[in-house]
């Protein structure tokens, strides 16, 4: 188990390579030059030789090649520049600002479990009834509203009109309400609508029958034999609910005045502020190939069929 | 199970509890980011209002064009126009106690001579050679030509307002930065929480009229709308600025809902400039035509509704040197469609637009397509176009795509604005000499295009007032007859607030934030 830990984490060199070229060179490629949003934001008429000036300051003189070995060489060393915009180290500003992204999309993460594991057992429990089409159209209503204008949605009742909840910045955890709901409502929505499918596919399933004949009863059934089974899908889909989680807060940080890396790295693509991107990128990367093998490794622990075939095949 | 759905929603209950009502004394405020370290001669991440808020100019420019002394209390010219000197106000400190005199003025504005290069765009350091103190509290600038703007230029913000010396760092040292960034002004920067908000307190020893609020708090709001929300439940006080802090709607909705809501006289102007170097723009005719075809009211009522209000000059007549008499073109389409029949485009039966000799009478409109604003106003100037029988073809990219056809002359028409005060109108005719910009791009095609340039650089040293009207009248007059611009509105800076802020005032420019002047009231 430890070499393969061990080497799904070596694998995350060469991904994060490989990723690290590729994006260097794509957002080269997209129209829009630094040095003139850089001239933009600072009111300076984007005059050749002020664009001239501004390209050397940030280093843009360079051929590509010359500029990605020079990133890459100080990147690997825990330097990743700074920023255009800040004027600040990318990394200071990216660890500044993750703890409250983190706050967030920990929070809802821990909302979509809670909520939704409960909604997709009480689902699967009633299939059919009202409760199901309840949460189905709940589930279906969760994965066609964009987050953003949810939030919006959301302030406008319980900010504007009840006046109970804040509509923006970072306080009290009244403040995390209103973007924890925004943030989460597609997770859940998807996890509880998975969860149901995985029960009833599972609660057709020979065992199960074969359970209730033995005359267990409902709950037990339900229990220990449909649930345990059918909570495999979920951590896959928990596993992408982090990285779903966390790009969900790049638009909802920028609508609840949230001081996350989200609304960093937006306003850092739109003044085109490579350092940043840069970063954040392989930040993103990092945090989904971990989080992958987290699944992988839930899974074995969890299903002993692919723990053993996976020590059979060492 | 329905324990876990009681408890969640038992706990937003209990998450409702109401939201403290504001703390007299202090102005709340938001701003897309925070301030910057605030360097006086630093651009992004310095902002601007920030600036201006903690530092001074030697003089201040007024709404009405003029200038007014401020920092320095009276000034003479040499006759050559190349050497200006400035006497000090009296008893003025910095923020510290500092005292604010000759020598601090020669140790800031040196350093903006030091680094010349980054203060390029700005013709006022190009020109500015050396400055002297003569004793404590006379200062002499001298410059390489006549450069009649320089008083203009120095009222800016930026790089030519004054630093604490004890703050700039010690000489020899390659360090950038400022210890604190102490002024004169009628602010102090006190605080600064990243992503959250900046403070600023009173300075109660400013030598000029105290602000009547203790603290201005600039929370970071980077959303348009998420502002209007702080400002309907009471969050921020104030919304302030020229360009967008809310869309045209939602500050009539406001205003509808009953908040202070007011528009400030014209800043600069918005128009399109029409490519007088590409087919069909070429022709004056098709300029023209379209200069007639706008129904700039009906636009303005329904994209801006009321935010801005009608240009039909490249300069307000309100802007120095810009009162030349222009006859605006006005909007009759029938006229319009005249001109364009006359000059050959014609509409061939049951065609929607017009054509010569086989060519289709089609420009392309370049606009930034995530500006929503941009985007009605192109879609209205396509629709106002078709009915003369011009095809409009819309050209929506993200900004810096936007600005990169500016630059190389890449389009038939194009968004623009101009700079407005204190740069309107002649720095913004200085441009028009710049391959850079969209304005020489545009005006390529004119046969007189060097005649153009040279004026304006006459205008710009001359020494003779009388004269320098009648070039700035001939220059402006030629680009109107020319049509090589299509004014559609005079932009403005929109204030709304909540009931508890008074005595409402705008500031002279786009880049003066009155602060100062508001009162809290009940």
């Amino acid at each position: 188990m430890a070499g393969f830990i061990l080497r799904r984490l070596l694998l995350l060199i060469p991904i994060l390579l490989g990723v690290s070229i590729l994006m260097f060179v794509i957002i080269r490629m997209a129209p829009g030059d630094p040095a003139v949003a850089y001239l933009k934001l600072s009111n300076i008429p984007p005059t050749p030789g002020a664009v001239a000036e501004a390209r050397q300051t940030l280093g843009l003189d360079q051929p590509i090649l010359a500029q990605y070995v020079s990133w890459i060489s100080s990147a690997v060393r825990g330097d990743f520049g700074v920023s255009y915009v800040t004027r600040r180290p990318v990394l200071d500003d990216i660890l500044y600002y993750l703890p409250a992204t983190l706050q967030l999309a920990g929070l809802a993460l821990l909302f979509t479990l809670v909520v939704s594991v409960p909604l997709g057992i009480w689902s699967a429990r009633y299939k059919d009834r009202w409760p199901d089409h309840l949460v189905r159209g709940f589930a279906f209503l969760g994965v066609s509203t964009p987050n953003f204008w949810l939030g919006f949605l959301l302030v406008l009742l319980f900010s504007l009109t009840l006046k109970w909840l804040p509509p923006m910045g970072k306080g009290g955890w009244q403040h995390m309400i209103l973007p924890v709901l925004a943030v989460s409502f597609m997770s859940l929505a998807i996890n509880a609508r998975l969860l149901r499918a995985s029960m009833l596919e599972t609660a057709s399933a020979r065992h199960v029958l074969y359970a209730r004949l033995r005359g267990l009863s409902d709950r037990q059934v339900e229990r220990s034999h449909i649930l345990r089974n059918a909570l495999l899908p979920i951590v896959t889909a928990t596993g992408m609910h982090v990285g779903e989680l966390l790009g969900g807060t790049l638009v909802i940080e920028s609508v609840f005045g949230w001081p996350g890396i989200g609304r960093y790295a937006v306003s850092a693509i739109y003044s085109r502020d490579f350092p940043v991107i840069q970063c954040f990128t392989l930040f993103l990367v990092t945090i989904f190939v971990i989080c992958n093998l987290v699944v992988d490794i839930v899974y074995a622990w969890l299903d002993p069929r692919i723990r053993l075939n996976a020590e059979a095949a060492i | 199970m329905r324990g876990v759905l009681v408890g969640v929603l038992l706990g937003i209950a209990a998450a409702c509890v109401p939201i403290s009502g504001v703390v007299a004394q202090t102005l709340n405020f938001s701003w897309p980011s925070n301030v910057g370290p605030l360097h006086p001669h630093g651009y992004a991440p310095n902002q601007m209002f920030a600036q201006g808020m903690v530092y001074e100019s030697l003089v201040k420019y007024q709404a009405d064009g003029t200038v007014a002394p401020w920092l320095a209390t009276s000034w003479a010219a040499s006759e050559d126009g190349r050497t200006y000197t400035f006497k000090l106000r009296d008893g003025v400190t910095f923020s510290n106690g500092e005292p604010f005199n000759a020598a601090a003025v020669v140790a800031n504005l040196e350093r903006v001579i030091a680094n010349r290069k980054s203060h390029d765009w700005l013709e006022l350091i190009h020109q500015l050679q050396t400055v002297t103190a003569l004793d404590d509290l006379t200062v002499e600038l001298q410059l390489k030509d006549a450069y009649y703007p320089l008083l203009q230029e120095l009222a800016l913000v930026r790089p030519v307002r004054f630093l604490a010396p004890s703050q700039f760092p010690a000489p020899g040292t390659t360090e950038p930065g400022i210890s604190a960034p102490i002024g004169t002004g009628p602010w102090k920067h006190v605080e600064t929480r990243l992503g959250e908000y900046d403070v600023f307190e009173r300075n109660d020893t400013y030598w000029g009229d105290k602000p009547a609020y203790q603290k201005v708090v600039v929370k970071v709001i980077a959303d348009s709308n998420t502002r209007a929300v702080a400002l309907e439940t009471g969050d921020i006080d104030l919304i302030y600025g020229d360009e967008g802090p809310i869309t045209p709607d939602t500050f009539a909705r406001l205003k509808a809902q009953g908040y202070q809501a007011e528009i400030s006289p014209p800043l600069g102007t918005q128009v399109l400039a029409l490519n007088t170097n590409k087919a069909p723009t070429n022709e004056l005719a098709v300029r023209q035509a379209i200069n007639h075809a706008v129904d700039k009211d009906t636009l303005i009522a329904a994209i801006y509704h009321g935010t801005q209000t009608r240009a039909d000059t490249l300069f307000a007549p309100t802007a120095p040197y810009s009162n030349v008499g222009l006859k605006p073109y006005g909007y009759d389409p029938a006229l319009a469609a005249n001109a364009l029949d006359k000059a050959g485009w014609t509409r061939a039966p049951g065609a929607a637009f017009r054509s010569k000799d086989g060519q289709p009478l089609q420009v392309e409109l370049a606009y930034v397509g995530t500006d929503a604003v941009m985007k009605s106003m192109a879609e209205v100037l396509q629709a106002d176009l078709a009915k003369v029988g011009i095809e409009v073809r819309l050209l929506g990219e993200e900004a810096n795509s936007f600005y990169a056809r500016q630059t190389d002359g890449n389009f038939g028409m194009i968004f623009g604005n101009t700079w407005g005060a204190p740069y309107d109108p002649h720095a913004f005719v200085s441009s028009m000499r710049v391959p850079s910009h969209a304005d020489y791009q545009a005006q390529l095609g004119l046969a007189d295009k060097a005649e153009i340039d040279a004026r304006i650089g006459q205008a710009l040293t001359s020494t003779d007032e009388a004269q320098r009207q009648e070039l700035y009248r001939s220059v402006l007059t030629t680009l109107h007859d020319e049509a090589v611009y299509l004014p559609l509105t005079f932009s403005t800076a929109i204030l709304v607030a909540r009931d508890n802020v008074g005595n409402l005032t705008f500031g002279a420019t786009q880049f003066d934030y009155p602060f100062a002047a508001l009162k809290p009231k009940d």
